[in-house]
């Protein structure tokens, strides 16, 4: 799409809500039902426009960065019966202010597609089966514009580390210098393109497969078989086994959410392994996660943290040897106030850290740990039209840029 | 029979009393009665020619599994019929009023409340989960945060208008508080009847609302001491 069409779309956004919000409740608020509310169709839109981020601390893919994206949502739900249920969500995300020349892949694609089937109507047990929502940790499942607080997202669920599914380091050389560079990583086992690396969790992206969920008055559990891994969720497989992954969450009194999650499953594809050591050893190149997750509100406050421990395994090939596997941890806490109605203020702290490797340097960590801290504010013009704004401080102790101040505003519509 | 002067003066008090008597009933008593005249009601029936759907929830993609709701549309029935203005001092004394609107299985029970200014509205939760009741509207703005089953906020609602309250945690949750300024309207019954009482005689603008759609006003006179009848048809 060309600068000007860009540009176009921009500001049609712009004049769309703004128009809406001088003539509050002019669009539609709420979800539309046709066929007797057996189909209906919702929808997110959110225009983020921020500073320019050389440090490519919020890209969500070497094209995209979180605050600077027009995202388009469209969900809907066909309901046959109170057995089965067809879910589906497309989204097509826009880079907003890039500059003319630049290249930008407009990506419109199927985020979700999945059956769920309640065997028994009076028993909350549902099987999803397809592009299912990501089992693994809290934030993946309210990535949208209007359940964020914010506009930047947490480290782990974005930020995108030096690692490759279809690319591996020689060497522990190979890999240090791809210390903070995830946003467009290199190596020479695999696919040697330069390609953007993965997340400890995406939330960009939903893995494919089979997904059990039961729930009761106090405890939720969910176990699901998928492609992917948490970092590299697929629609096809691209090694010999799948992931399994689980949570568990309990609410034992209002407002209060405790959840737990685990996965593991091949990371590596089969194409870099076979690169790297020959057939049949996919299996043993994993991504293994852990998370803990919690969730109080009460009155006009919401307080949330997570912490998630991600490991991976790759080959040990040429020296200084990757002799161990990689982990990382991302710890975030934030927090959300309303000050009154419709006006919120919000916090994040958040960090992610890694583990170290040696190299002919000695140890260093394999990729730069990343602090963040945004603090911002949101304004409901109307009901379903929130203008936020933003200002987060990145610290990076690695790659071209180590630090960067970026400020943002957003404005989301959904129905 | 002789008129004494003591007679004649208690005849003279006697056609005194009987013309002042008269006076009074020929001029005085009906102007007594314009004053105190009977009042009326205006009674009727709203005819729906399209049942307003309920709200659909927003499509659960991103949740792990589905709640199964049985969504109840006999509130979005209820109409509610008012005069325009009301009758010059017929709000002269108000007694503070309160009404309930409970949260109960993730919907606003009732899902239409009509009340007068003054009136304080309290929002019990009685469900088990939390709900958060807030409303932007210009009328009555106001967010009674995150509150848990057994508790209960009140909110005072002091200006006539119409105000739209959701919740902030499950978007399909909403309901209308119609305040006026005035005692003279009515909700309309399961079969679309309504009836307002205590009207003074005169001629009125009456309004039927539904959903967010009204009707054109209709004038309507309300003969002394009777019944005035008026249907509409509202979508």
């Amino acid at each position: 799409m060309t600068y000007g069409l860009r540009l176009a779309a921009l500001i049609a956004v712009v004049a769309l809500l703004g128009t809406a919000t001088a003539r509050a409740q002019v669009l539609p608020s709420e979800p539309v039902a046709l066929a007797g509310g057996r189909i209906t169709i919702g929808g997110d839109v959110s225009a983020s426009i921020g500073a320019d981020d050389a440090g490519f601390f919020n890209y969500t893919d070497y094209d995209h960065a979180a605050l600077r994206v027009l995202t388009v949502d469209l969900t809907t739900s066909i309901t046959p019966n109170p057995h089965i249920a067809v879910l589906g969500e497309i989204r097509d995300e826009l880079a907003l202010l890039s500059l003319p020349g630049d290249e930008n892949r407009n990506t419109v694609r199927v985020y979700a597609l999945y059956v769920r089937i309640r065997p028994w109507i009076d028993r909350a047990i549902d099987i999803q089966a397809g592009r299912v929502p990501p089992t693994f940790g809290s934030f993946a499942r309210r990535v949208y514009a209007n359940d964020n607080p914010l506009i930047g997202y947490p480290l782990a669920y974005q930020y995108l580390t030096s690692l490759r599914p279809d690319a591996l380091p020689w060497n522990a050389d190979e890999l240090l210098r791809m210390r903070g560079r995830g946003w467009l990583s290199s190596y020479s086992i695999g696919n040697q393109e330069a390609e953007a690396g993965v997340p400890l969790v995406s939330a960009f992206r939903w893995d494919t497969g089979v997904q059990l969920h039961a729930a009761s008055a106090i405890v939720d559990g969910t176990v699901a078989v998928t492609t992917g891994t948490v970092s590299n969720p697929r629609l096809t497989d691209d090694n010999s086994a799948p992931q399994v992954a689980a949570r568990v969450s309990a609410h034992p009194i209002p407002g209060l959410v405790l959840g737990v999650s685990g996965a593991r499953g091949p990371f590596v594809s089969s194409t870099a392994a076979r690169g790297a050591v020959g057939d049949g050893h996919d299996r043993s190149f994993t991504q293994t996660a852990w998370g803990g997750d919690v969730e109080y509100s009460r009155g006009y406050y919401l307080l949330r943290a997570e912490t998630i421990w991600s490991q991976w395994k790759i080959p040990a090939l040429g020296a200084p040897v990757v002799d161990r596997p990689l982990t990382a941890m991302s710890t975030y806490v934030e927090g959300r106030y309303k000050l009154r109605p419709g006006l919120y203020v919000a916090g994040r702290f958040d960090h992610l850290g890694f583990s170290d490797v040696v190299g002919s340097d000695g140890p260093q960590t394999w990729d730069a740990p990343v602090t963040r801290v945004e603090v911002g504010a949101g304004y409901s013009l109307q009901r379903n039209l929130l203008l936020k704004f933003s200002c987060q401080r990145n610290t990076r102790d690695g790659g071209r840029v180590t630090n960067s101040t970026l400020a943002a505003a957003q404005l989301v519509y959904w129905f | 029979m002789l008129l004494t002067p003591r007679r004649t003066r208690r005849l003279r008090r006697l056609l005194l009393f009987v013309a002042s008597v008269s006076f009074f009933v020929v001029f005085v008593t009906p102007r007594a009665r314009v004053h105190g005249a009977r009042s009326g009601a205006i009674r009727g029936r709203v005819d729906l020619r399209k049942v307003p759907a309920p709200v659909e929830p927003r499509p659960n993609v991103a949740d792990l599994g589905a709640a199964v709701r049985a969504l109840d549309i006999s509130d979005r029935l209820r109409s509610v019929v008012y005069l325009e203005s009301a009758p010059r001092g017929a709000f002269e004394s108000v007694e503070p009023m309160r009404a309930v609107m409970d949260q109960r299985g993730e919907r606003f029970v009732p899902h239409v409340l009509a009340i007068t200014t003054g009136t304080t509205v309290d929002f019990p939760n009685s469900d088990h989960i939390y709900h958060n009741v807030f409303s932007l509207s210009k009328t009555k703005s106001f967010d009674l945060g995150r509150y848990a089953a057994g508790h209960s906020m009140p909110v005072r609602f002091d200006r006539p208008g119409i105000v739209r309250v959701f919740c902030d945690i499950h978007s399909h949750m909403n309901a209308f508080i119609l305040v006026f300024g005035h005692p003279f309207f009515s909700m309309t019954d399961d079969e679309g009847r309504f009836r307002i009482d205590n009207v003074p005689p005169g001629t009125y603008n009456l309004i039927a609302w539904n959903e967010g759609v009204q009707s054109q006003p209709r004038a309507v006179t309300i003969p002394d001491g009777g019944i005035a009848e008026e249907d509409f048809v509202l979508r």
